[in-house]
């Protein structure tokens, strides 16, 4: 592949992904200058990975995988421990009350302590349920299979309807 | 409240950056910089390792722990050639950045382990021959000025602490091998749900 294709893969890529691309990574990272390094580190990635792109799946779907692999490389060196299973966290108690969601910067801050406490994939699952994804896509991403996707899906409305006091949208 | 994926979908986010291909270009020549300049470094303390132990050989210094400090010499180099070629292009593997992230993940996390796993192999063998001769010297030497006793205690307490030390750097290579383990056989359940 020519490095004019390349380029333009990702110019296509960070016009239509860019956004989903920067809340990846205020999810991954607390901190703020790290939070930049990881989202340079997904653009540099990506636009890497456009050499061997051969549209054998879609635009979406490459540009997640990549971007979900860096931030998986980051947590994975990280090594922290005492992450959770979304069923663990289903079973636990929550953690306030959904009238303190009324604000929207609080209940966004809750989900990113909610994903940033679950272990792979569990948290990309969950991602890419908030980016409205459905359980194929999610599937094709993650590499679990539609009915592990599904139960996954049916924990993440539980947690968020008894989190956030509502049910979100399918 | 309005929906939570609405919500999560317009959230405001301060990196409303311009990553452009400029800058995409820079990092890609940083990173090349980076590896240079590691290799760089690598390459001296080679070097300079090498350097050394022809000058202590050419001035006669110790002339019995000639041939097992240059075994040493070759373990250490083989050492930081192992490191090198492990870690090199590691970063961002290309050609699997765009596999499915549990595959990505099991790659990462099998690649850790294999690596952990053969330690003994390519972290501790190399260094055993010359080791274990410089030992074997020290024990047949008999130093005139040094009572039978003491000299025993003193091969004793080197054989000791040379055990120690690389029972520790095994046992550590294997316990982290072990917990990668673990998270491989959480994966492959996850992969056949």
């Amino acid at each position: 592949m020519d490095t004019t294709r390349q380029d333009q893969f990702y110019l296509r890529a960070v016009a239509e992904f860019g956004p989903a691309l920067n809340r990846l990574a205020r999810t991954y990272e607390a901190d703020a200058s790290q939070r930049l390094d990881l989202l340079q580190d997904m653009h540099f990635a990506l636009w890497r990975s456009f050499a061997g792109f051969s549209e054998q799946c879609s635009l979406r779907t490459w540009v997640y995988r990549v971007a979900h692999n860096v931030g998986i490389s980051k947590r994975v060196r990280r090594r922290r421990g005492g992450l959770a299973s979304l069923e663990e966290l289903t079973d636990a108690p929550a953690q306030g009350s959904p009238e303190d969601d009324t604000h929207v910067a609080r209940a966004l801050d809750r989900l990113r302590q909610l994903i940033r406490a679950l272990k792979p994939p569990d948290d990309q699952v969950m991602l890419l349920y908030l980016e409205d994804m459905d359980a194929q896509a999610i599937g094709e991403i993650t590499g679990l299979s539609a009915r592990a996707v599904a139960t996954r899906i049916h924990r993440i409305k539980a947690l968020l309807a008894r989190d956030f006091g509502q049910g979100a949208s399918p | 409240m309005t929906d939570i994926k609405d919500i999560w979908q317009n959230q405001p986010t301060e990196e409303n950056i311009m990553i452009t291909l400029s800058d995409i270009r820079e990092r890609a020549q940083a990173l090349q910089s980076r590896i240079r300049l590691r290799n760089g470094a690598l390459y001296f303390y080679s070097f300079a390792n090498i350097a050394i132990t022809l000058f202590l050989i050419s001035r006669g210094v110790s002339p019995r722990y000639t041939m097992p400090g240059l075994l040493i010499l070759v373990a250490h180099i083989f050492v930081i050639w192992q490191l090198w070629w492990r870690t090199s292009a590691r970063a961002f593997p290309g050609h699997l950045m765009g596999t499915a992230a549990l595959d990505y993940l099991r790659h990462e996390l099998s690649r850790q382990r294999d690596a952990l796993s053969g330690a003994w192999l390519w972290y501790i063998a190399p260094f055993m021959p010359g080791l274990i001769w410089e030992l074997w010297l020290r024990a047949t030497l008999h130093p005139a000025n040094m009572p039978p006793t003491a000299d025993r205690l003193m091969v004793l307490f080197l054989v000791l602490s040379a055990l120690f030390f690389w029972a520790a750097v095994g046992l550590g290579f294997s316990l982290a091998a072990a917990r990668l383990d673990l998270r491989l056989e959480r994966l492959n359940t996850l992969k056949a749900e």
